[in-house]
């Protein structure tokens, strides 16, 4: 395999608050290929939208990368010049958000503001960013795109403003997305639709895709890989198919456990007990063990790295792997 | 939209029939105007038939519904002192007004709002310090002292531009401005930079404050992971969302400006209505006060009415579409 589209190693990001610091994401790494499509997954709080907007370059301060390198086609954009990393974003690497109702601004059209988002890299004619704008609304499934240009955000509805922003994150062709619960905001129909649309758009124009949400259902549908996050750390990764039926570290697990889809019909969902850890006051130790039904005195010692055929785990006692 | 049009036609029917009877109340009814009008060394008949032909011996409704009823015929009566048409001398100081109020509220806008939008956008630079301690000064210094100040730096110690009066004016469409030529943008610039004070204060805080609110939004964040410059941010996106406020108070401070510009008007002897008022106040002059009133009422319901209909041209969520999709 030839060398990786983005290789992230060790990164820190921290937030400097008053209360303390707040490590939000604490020693993450992993790569990805071009093309591939990487599933980020884990509960509010385990750092996996930070990791995404790290990689972008857009942590609201106090948020800080702190260490690390985040090395993009051979280049690190940890401590690159503003103004390069902005040349970056948008053309190379795009980010869709969660919520299209806030992201789009409710005072512009939508051609003005994809207009705005193509002429922000090159120098493009009105007219020539109206052409390629109606040509990508077209391609992510919006009918009558031509026409639908001059029309405001709130004549859309939730499913169309959502791939309105998708179609402006593929607008300059990027290299990468990174897609923070992009579906997490729509009903359960149009999820799909939008799931397996922006699967074809990804696969189609060779973009990696790194999909970020709390769901593992959605993402087991969708990625090649799957990282777990848990306290700002990597728990667990692996392909995905793999990791979901035999997952090795209890939290993963116990995610899995909580899906409704999962669950016997007439049994009680299994929920996690207790809550995620403040990021301000993390012990050495693991720090899912507070509420690990598998944890001893061990996992007050920081737990080990295991990583063996593709998959990567740290835990004292991880779960048996399948036979 | 036409609906909306004539709702807040009928509003402001309301509103200025309601002024009408304060206007009259406190004006006429209140105090004896026969006093002022008639000499007091006139004999008993002379105010009995006074009295009479000014209809003063009707009861009050019937007085004020002929007080009406003139009103509605553009009848504003005649000036005491002056001895003209209340109406044509007020329309004759008008546009000094205009153009002064015009001014102040425009310098205060174009120069306020580049200066607030940069305050939010880098609260903390020393620069935006230092612009904020501007718009604390607008806003806590007298208006009378900054004039004074004014015309003791620029007109009397550096004689750059002139004290006080309107200079020559330009007729067009038969009315006389100031603005046109560079000797009258000369007496202009120094009342107006003293009215805008204010106003500019005003401009920087209420868009530093909706710089603040909208860099926060994911509309900029969205914009910034597009790729787009922080100057085209706050030009197109940032510019457009905090339009609605200051479209507001535009308008607002223009209609106080062209009322209560009187401070400014009499420092710098700008013959104006403010100007204007202030004589008749001092000389019982009440035809002049009434028809003054009247029209400041008249004045501030028409921009507000302006300022909504606006808000559909800032806001398109505000447009009613016969067709949206």
């Amino acid at each position: 395999m030839s060398a990786p589209l983005l290789e992230v190693t060790d990164l820190r990001t921290h937030f400097l608050t008053r209360a303390g610091v707040a490590k939000a994401v604490d020693g993450v790494s992993f790569s990805l290929a071009s093309g591939e499509i990487l599933g980020l997954v884990g509960e509010s709080g385990s750092g996996k939208s930070v990791t995404g907007f790290s990689l972008i370059g857009l942590v609201d301060p106090p948020g800080k990368i702190v260490g690390g390198s985040i090395r993009f086609a051979g280049r690190d954009l940890v401590g690159l010049p503003p103004e390069e990393m902005r040349a970056l974003r948008g053309r190379r690497i795009a980010m869709v958000f969660q919520d299209p109702q806030a992201t789009l601004n409710p005072v512009l059209t939508i051609g003005q503001q994809m207009a705005l988002a193509l002429q922000a890299h090159a120098r493009v004619s009105d007219r020539a960013a109206a052409e390629r704008a109606a040509a990508m609304l077209a391609r992510v499934g919006i009918p009558e795109a031509a026409t639908r240009l001059s029309n405001y955000p709130h004549e859309f509805s939730g499913g169309m403003r959502q791939r309105v922003a998708i179609a402006m994150a593929l607008l300059n062709g990027p290299e990468l997305i990174v897609a923070d619960e992009p579906t997490t905001a729509l009903d359960v129909s149009i999820q799909a639709q939008i799931l397996a649309e922006m699967k074809a758009l990804a696969r189609e124009s060779g973009t990696a895709l790194i999909w970020i949400s709390h769901d593992l259902a959605t993402v087991s549908s969708l990625a090649d890989r799957v990282l777990v996050m848990y306290a700002g750390r990597i728990v667990e990764s692996g392909p995905v198919g793999e990791v979901l039926r035999a997952p090795r570290h209890p939290y993963t697990r116990g995610l899995l456990d909580s899906l409704p889809a999962m669950a016997e019909p007439g049994q009680r969902l299994r929920q996690i007990p207790g809550t995620a850890p403040s990021l301000l006051a993390l012990s050495p130790g693991c720090p899912f063990a507070p509420r690990c039904p598998r944890a001893d005195a061990d996992c007050d010692a920081p737990p080990p790295r295991v990583e063996a055929d593709g998959r990567l785990f740290l835990c004292h006692h991880p779960l048996e792997a399948a036979a | 939209m036409l609906g909306f049009v004539i709702q807040r036609l009928l509003q402001a029917a309301l509103v200025m029939l309601a002024m009408s009877a304060l206007v009259f109340v406190g004006v006429y009814a209140i105090g004896n105007p026969i006093d002022v009008l008639i000499s007091p060394d006139a004999t008993q008949d002379i105010r009995a038939e006074a009295i009479r032909r000014l209809g003063l011996d009707l009861p009050l409704w019937q007085q004020y519904l002929a007080f009406l009823g003139r009103l509605l015929r553009g009848d504003f009566g005649t000036s005491f002192v002056f001895g003209m048409p209340v109406l044509d001398l007020i329309l004759s100081r008008l546009p000094a007004t205009l153009e002064l109020a015009l001014a102040a509220v425009l310098i205060g806008t174009l120069v306020g709002v580049p200066l607030g939008v940069y305050a939010g956008y880098r609260p903390d630079s020393p620069v935006a310090r230092a612009i904020m301690a501007v718009s604390v000064l607008g806003f806590s210094v007298p208006t009378f002292w900054v004039g004074l100040i004014l015309i003791l730096t620029f007109a009397v110690n550096l004689d750059w531009l002139p004290a006080g009066d309107r200079g020559p004016t330009v007729q067009v469409l038969g009315i006389g401005w100031s603005f046109l030529t560079l000797e009258g943008l000369s007496f202009l610039l120094l009342p107006a930079l003293n009215l805008s004070l204010f106003k500019l204060a005003m401009m920087i805080r209420l868009s530093r404050a909706g710089t603040r609110e909208a860099m926060l939004t994911d509309t900029v964040k969205f914009a910034r992971a597009a790729g787009l410059k922080d100057r085209t941010i706050l030009r197109r996106h940032v510019l457009r969302l905090i339009s609605i406020p200051i479209v507001t108070v535009f308008g607002l401070e223009l209609g106080s400006t062209l009322a209560f510009a009187v401070v400014t008007e009499t420092i710098f002897s700008w013959p104006g209505v403010g100007k204007l008022i202030i004589d008749s106040i001092t000389s019982l002059d009440r035809p002049v006060m009434v028809a003054y009133l009247v029209l400041v009422a008249f004045l501030f319901v028409t921009i507000n009415l302006v300022v909504d209909l606006s808000y559909a041209l800032l806001d398109p969520r505000l447009r009613r579409h016969g067709a949206a999709a």
